[in-house]
């Protein structure tokens, strides 16, 4: 077991993450007046319907989008040099300084003390059939997993191989990965607890839950 | 100081608070003359400083009745809607307590109910003829505000309220008692849950228009969709304080102001258009969307007005009669006893008949009402059609009528036998042939195809030909000429990538290649690649939307629509066919007044169903958009509910086949009637179809909706609607349809 | 600022144009090193297409995604080019990437390579009727959308007396025609004396091996028939099929077209031979010519087969007015019958092979990417078929990282060290950096190179073959530490059987 006081307190001395803004496509940008110091807000709404402040735009084709905060933060760096021209895809516009939410702090921990299984090749990955129909008719946490059981396919250059687990035998109590999203090599996929300390666990996501203040 | 006067100060001070209520700060030196009259009198009273405390107090009573009388004349439209929404009004409760003689409440008691804002009960009311008194049975039904209860939910009927009224208004014809409706219902409850806010009204005014009893409607509070729901009646009353409108006023500024997100439209605006949409009961009087008024004490009824209850219940008895008399057959009987109730001395408690209708008396009955109706509002849309043609329509169809039924009643009923009995005459003259060429036949022995006959068969060009050839599109949207990319509405969910204007708007249909998204296309795509190219002929098209309630501002903005859109109303009827099944077609088109729907287009929609009925053709409303009743029209625009609604209900239950598509966005009244009720309902993928906007629910039950909530695939797992098309396949999918789903027995071919 | 640049652009050829019309001189060879080419691929092609635009003096401008930050093609162009001649984009799939990036950039032309956008006839048309035009260095959109449809291109070639596989030319809809043709594919085989006849039925609007299926019984065909109609039907919305005649025992061959953009006279390149695939039939060897009647044995007449599918293809290069390069592909089975199978209206992986071995007026070091640029820019052909000869046989390795005895499974991981043997009948064509490790990216296929070679008759190229296998360095490791794995035993196996039918 970790020492999640330690853990937290070494959070705590730099509760920030930076969140690079970039362009999804090449084209024309125009900032929306945002300065270094703004308060952005991310997504909001019930269903994160409402896009989040908006920061720029982008015109290809004569097609106008705009660009908005993915998270809540402040404005650390943007570079209004670009103001007016034309930008290659994955051109950084401004870079967001967002902070942790209890959520994040509690994936960071559970990173720390789960068992990681991790990506082996850069693929996509999915669970096979009969674990992605327990995950989502209950949740991920009623699957257990144990040494040598194929429970993931591995998808890529449009083949797709069976993936076995490694490790402790235990639930999975987080997934790291989205479905149709390629994953780097030595990227966790799943975090997974041993039955018996799955209350241990619980205990600390509580701790957080109280002492972490947004 | 007396139990009773402290009582009656207590009585004074609820009248106080309903007048400065229902006027909202306006005549506050009245409001403070009356108050101040009335504290110092309670002091008095209190301290046992008077000497004759009754005296007095009828003194500070006449002063209110007074005040009350005076102020009756000053008020305004937008009051009317402030005293029909007062807690004092009276609701349905006080109306079955006191007008009826006894009743059970079925369906549902308080809050222990589906719905507690629908109420329903069983009522009776005794009458004498002579020394003999009977005991005549209705049922009623009606929004219940329960003076400002919580539960009650303001009278605002969720879909299984109405879906209750409609039940037992169907145990009332089973029983063959009339029914007496009580709107109080500032609209419906704008839910989608099954069986969904508008497609059970649309249902109710369906059923209601052939119910086999006489229907007698009151209107205090009459919103829209939710007043129709109940509304359709062979009499309706009004309360002379009460309103009928197409819209909330605050409903109507807020579409008229342009106000969007959490903002208000002022107070100003909400007042201009009360004043405007033309609400009243003398104005719905006028346009003969109501029958009668029903007067009100000053400043409105409340339960303590029992003399107003007693001339309601005069009123009601007078209607039901007059109702059931108006299907007796004998014209002079008739005659007499309906003067004999018109006279407003009769006291129609001592003039008992029944109210019972033998099968011929129903028929009548219904013929009336739908008649009644079909009949509204024709001069609320401009005609210009010249008037030869109109009489030499007319008469054409007399002149034609016999030859048609003889056609499809006569020839098609007996057409099987005459056919089959031709199938056999050309058998036994093949049997014959047969026998007299056989020795030939033997002689020359079986042909065989050569194999070269195979092979070139298999290797060479064959014919082909027909539609299946690089089908291109008769029409494609002016929006291809356009060079710029599209964003697809999806792209973050399904990745989709830009789209090239000029590929999407003319080859793509307006379909994403990647998620099959459907952009929204003009009404002209379809008349032109859904039916047979040269076969569309519009008709009626010189029917023209018009401003009837010379709404402020209002012409200008039509002639705007029509200059913009090219038609001159947001109705086309037109005859076309689909590999030659011809069949009639309304189209409801969202480039003019995002669809609104009007008297002109009401008018359009009716005669369209009766030309399908008398052509006998399938019948489809293809509604390219439609944002509801045109609100500029007032009731004009409403009435086309129920109106609409009946003439698809006669073309249905004359043998045809009715179906709706429904395209972009499609909303409220429309789909609430004439188009919700149809048993045969696709909708274009990517459109939404619902009640009220996500922006009305918001406003009107304070719920936020989530995203795509009146998209088409959610109406078709809520089951409003039959299945979602592909705009590509459209003309595939309806002729497959008017193949399986008519046939023999429906209007085709 | 663009879109400030792009009016003012315009403005000024409009008065060029506007000068140019008012003196009375025709042009007749066009300038193409005026213009700049938007290179919309990656890997080798993109390479080879902006050599040759260095050859013929025309500026270019590539593009790349992050996958493809270390790939040869990347650093090519910042080699060859002056000033910003690459751009970043998202996705090499987004049309309005390109186009923007052209804008940028100021191309005037664009180069889609093989793969992506080559065969897309929506692509060439928005490159063409777009407000700025450009050309499209490719066949125009019209005959890439004639000739991109198969049962058109099925019904051109029957049209004009050129052997097609036998059975229908038409979407089938009727059951009973469909049961009628089927019988007769069966009869027609027997007839041919074929011991297994197999029938083919296919969705007509589907593509890419989906709504296939073989039958191998007549009794059968009904079922098969209903079950593919039924799937056309919910896929595709029309319930149109094919059925024709399954050949199994077959050559893949191919005819180079090169024409000019005039489309009246189309020369041919000569043949190649494809046939040596891997088991999801993707090419993996390629010769030219077709077959080599002179050294080696075939059941039928070589010459002549070559010599037909050659004339049969010019003639339908005439018929529709074919303006660049292309590709006839064909099937010849067992007795020497060519069917014509379709036509790929783009430059090919394996043009290298016909140019190695093709000679213009006698001289060597033929360009096809680069004969494609210039008569795609309009430039005329300048020469006739009777300038064009051949010499030797040419000869393709295409190298990947896969597992061949895996079915062949694409392997992914990072190429340690990659050399081989120069030598001068040898080309390796490859966007794999030799001064340092390269990681494959996994979102293409996991192709290293192309290696091309030449030798005087068929025996010596395939001498020369082995020694450069031979020669070849290949090393690499993946993620979990297992060494590369590639299909050099594969083309080593395969390669005495080359040419042999």
């Amino acid at each position: 077991m970790i020492d999640i006081s330690a853990l937290l307190d070494e959070i705590k001395a730099s509760p920030y993450r930076d969140i690079a803004i970039t362009t999804p496509h090449c084209g024309l940008v125009r900032f929306l007046g945002g300065k270094v110091g703004d308060k952005l807000v991310g997504p909001q709404g019930q269903w994160k319907e409402k896009p989040g402040t908006a920061i720029a735009t982008i015109e290809r084709e004569r097609n106008l989008k705009t660009i908005s905060s993915p998270e809540k933060g402040d404005i650390s760096v943007i570079h209004s040099e670009l103001e007016d021209t034309f930008v290659e895809a994955g051109t950084t516009l401004a870079i967001l300084r967002h902070m942790l939410t209890r959520q994040e702090v509690e994936q960071i921990i559970l990173k720390r003390t789960l068992h990681l299984f991790c990506a082996p090749e850069r693929a996509k990955y999915y669970f096979t059939p009969e674990v992605d129909k327990k995950i989502r008719s209950s949740d991920a946490k009623t699957v257990v997993v144990h040494d040598g059981m194929e429970f993931m396919i591995m998808s890529r250059m449009k083949r797709e191989a069976p993936l076995r687990y490694s490790g402790p035998e235990g639930v999975i109590y987080a997934i790291y990965f989205t479905y149709n999203e390629n994953v780097d090599a030595g990227s966790p996929l799943i975090g997974v607890c041993p039955a018996d300390q799955v209350a241990a666990i619980q205990e600390m996501i509580m701790r957080v839950q109280t002492e972490w203040n947004e | 100081m007396d139990n009773n006067i402290a009582k009656r100060i207590q009585s004074l001070r609820d009248r106080l608070v309903y007048l400065k209520d229902i006027f909202a700060g306006k005549h506050r030196d009245n409001a403070d003359l009356l108050e101040q009259r009335l504290d110092t009198f309670s002091e008095k009273a209190s301290a046992d400083a008077l000497d004759d405390p009754y005296a007095e107090l009828a003194g500070v009573e006449d002063l209110f009745a007074y005040v009350e009388r005076r102020l009756e004349n000053e008020i305004t439209p937008m009051d009317r809607v402030r005293i029909v929404r007062h807690p004092q009004r009276i609701c349905l409760k006080d109306i079955l307590e006191n007008v009826y003689d006894n009743f059970t409440e079925v369906g549902g008691q308080d809050e222990h109910s589906l719905d507690p804002s629908m109420l329903i009960a069983r009522a009776v009311i005794i009458r004498r003829r002579g020394k003999k008194s009977y005991q005549q049975s209705v049922l009623v039904i009606g929004q219940e505000k329960g003076h400002g209860a919580e539960f009650r939910n303001g009278g605002s009927v969720k879909p299984w309220g109405n879906a209750k009224a409609l039940q037992y208004m169907r145990v009332a014809e089973t029983e063959g008692i009339p029914i007496h409706a009580y709107i109080f219902t500032p609209g419906s409850y704008p839910i989608e849950d099954y069986p969904g806010a508008a497609q059970q009204i649309a249902r109710n005014i369906y059923g209601m228009a052939d119910l086999r009893v006489p229907i007698v409607a009151v209107i205090s509070e009459g919103g829209s969709g939710g007043a129709e729901a109940i509304g359709l009646a062979d009499k309706r009353l009004m309360l002379s304080h009460g309103y009928y409108s197409v819209i909330s006023p605050e409903g109507a500024a807020a579409i008229e102001g342009h106000v969007k997100g959490g903002n208000r439209a002022t107070p100003e605006l909400i007042e201009h258009c009360a004043q405007n949409l033309h609400i009243t009961a003398q104005d719905n009087l006028r346009f003969g969307y109501i029958d009668r008024i029903v007067q009100e004490p000053p400043l409105g009824a409340r339960p303590w007005h029992f003399d107003f209850f007693r001339n309601l219940r005069q009123e009601m008895l007078r209607a039901t009669d007059e109702v059931v008399l108006s299907t007796r057959l004998f014209p002079m009987f008739r005659g007499f006893a309906l003067s004999s109730r018109r006279n407003p001395e009769a006291n129609l408690d001592e003039m008992h008949m029944r109210w019972g209708l033998s099968q011929g008396a129903s028929n009548r009955l219904r013929e009336k009402r739908q008649q009644k109706f079909l009949r509204f509002s024709r001069n609320a849309a401009i005609d210009r059609r010249p008037f030869l043609r109109k009489k030499a329509g007319a008469f054409w169809d007399w002149f034609c009528k016999p030859w048609i039924s003889l056609k499809y009643d006569f020839y098609r009923k007996h057409q099987r036998k005459i056919e089959s009995f031709m199938e056999e005459m050309g058998n036994e003259w093949e049997t014959f042939k047969m026998r007299l060429l056989s020795p030939w036949r033997k002689l020359a022995g079986k042909p065989k195809k050569p194999e070269a006959t195979t092979a070139r068969e298999l290797t060479a060009l064959s014919a082909w030909s027909g539609e299946g050839r690089r089908r291109k599109w008769n029409y494609i949207s002016p929006r291809y000429k356009i060079d710029r990319a599209v964003t697809c509405p999806n792209s973050a969910s399904y990745g989709c990538l830009d789209l090239w204007g000029p590929d999407l708007f003319a080859e793509f249909a307006g379909v994403c290649s990647h998620c099959g998204y459907h952009f929204s296309m003009e009404p002209e795509w379809y008349v032109q690649n859904v039916f047979d190219q040269g076969s569309v002929f519009e008709f009626n098209g010189e029917i023209e939307a018009g401003n009837p309630l010379n709404f402020p501002n209002f012409d200008e903005r039509i002639a705007e629509a029509r200059k913009k859109s090219g038609a001159k109303s947001a109705c086309m009827t037109f005859e076309a066919s689909i590999n030659d099944t011809k069949l009639i077609v309304a189209m409801l088109m969202g480039t003019f007044r995002g669809g609104s729907f009007g008297a002109a287009e009401g008018y359009k929609f009716v005669e369209a169903a009766a030309r399908a009925a008398k052509k006998r053709y399938p019948f489809l409303a293809y509604v390219h958009g439609t944002a509801g009743i045109r609100i500029q029209e007032g009731t004009h625009g409403v009435i086309q509910m129920p109106r609409c609604t009946i003439a698809v209900r006669r073309y249905i239950d004359s043998g045809g086949l009715y179906m709706v598509l429904y395209d972009t966005n499609s909303f409220a009244g429309p789909v609430a009637s004439f188009l919700g009720c149809s048993p045969y309902q696709f909708a274009v993928r990517s459109s939404n179809i619902g009640f009220a906007g996500p922006g009305v629910i918001k406003e009107t039950t304070g719920m936020d909706i989530p995203p795509k909530y009146h998209r088409s695939y959610r109406a078709l797992s809520r089951g409003h609607i039959q299945g979602i098309w592909d705009r590509r396949q459209i003309r595939n999918n309806l002729q497959q349809a008017l193949v399986t789903i008519g046939g023999r027995n429906l209007y085709y071919r | 600022m663009r879109e400030k640049g792009f009016g003012l652009n315009k403005t000024q050829d409009q008065k060029k144009k506007k000068l140019e019309s008012a003196q009375p001189v025709v042009q007749e060879v066009p300038d193409i090193s005026a213009h700049r080419v938007l290179v919309a691929n990656r890997g080798e092609i993109a390479m080879r297409i902006m050599r040759a635009c260095k050859k013929l003096g025309v500026g270019f401008t590539a593009i790349y995604t992050p996958e493809d930050e270390a790939s040869g093609h990347v650093a090519l162009a910042r080699s060859l080019g002056e000033g910003k001649n690459i751009f970043r984009v998202s996705s090499y799939h987004d049309a309005n990437e390109l186009m923007s990036v052209a804008d940028e950039a100021g191309c005037t032309a664009v180069h889609p390579g093989y793969g992506f956008f080559a065969e897309d006839f929506r692509f060439a048309r928005r490159v063409k009727k777009r407000d700025r035009s450009m050309i499209f260095i490719g066949p125009s959109w019209k005959i890439i959308r004639e000739l991109g449809d198969k049962i058109n291109t099925k019904r051109l070639a029957r049209s004009l007396g050129v052997p097609t596989v036998p059975g229908s030319d038409r979407p089938i809809y009727d059951e009973m025609e469909a049961e009628h043709i089927a019988k007769s594919v069966f009869e027609f085989q027997e007839g041919q004396g074929i011991e297994r006849p197999l029938v083919l039925v296919k969705a007509s609007a589907g593509g890419g091996g989906m709504g296939i299926e073989e039958v191998y019984d007549p009794d059968q065909f009904r079922s098969v028939y209903r079950r593919i109609r039924n799937y056309a039907l919910r896929q595709f919305k029309d319930e149109g099929v094919l059925i024709e005649q399954r050949i199994t025992d077959f050559n893949h061959l191919e005819v180079q077209i090169v024409s000019d953009r005039s489309g009246l006279n189309p020369v041919h390149f000569g043949t190649r031979n494809c046939s040596i695939q891997s088991t999801g039939l993707q090419k993996r060897i390629e010769v030219a010519p077709g077959f080599a009647p002179e050294t080696l044995e075939y059941t039928f007449d070589a010459n002549r087969v070559l010599t037909n599918i050659v004339e049969y293809s010019l003639t339908m290069a005439k018929k529709v007015g074919y303006d660049n390069v292309g590709t006839w592909e064909w099937i010849v089975t067992r007795k020497g019958e060519p069917f014509l199978m379709e036509v790929n209206t783009r430059i090919q992986v394996e043009n290298g092979v016909s140019a190695c071995i093709a000679r213009v007026r006698g001289h060597e070091g033929v360009d096809l990417v680069a004969e494609q640029v210039r008569i795609g820019l309009g430039e005329p052909l300048g020469y006739t078929q009777a300038e064009i000869a051949t010499e030797g046989v040419g000869l393709e390795y295409r190298l990947i990282a896969e597992d061949p005895d895996n079915n062949f499974t694409p392997w992914v991981g990072r190429i340690e060290h990659f050399s081989w043997k120069a030598e001068p009948w040898l080309n390796v064509l490859t966007q794999i950096p030799l001064d340092k490790p390269y990681e494959i990216p996994t979102e293409f296929d996991p192709n290293l190179a192309l290696a091309i070679i030449w030798g005087k008759d068929i025996d010596e190229a395939k001498a020369r073959g082995l020694s450069f296998l031979d020669s070849l360095q290949l090393d690499g490791v993946n993620g979990s530490g297992e060494p590369l794995k590639s299909n050099v035993g594969f083309l080593k196996s395969n390669t005495p059987r080359i040419l042999k039918f």
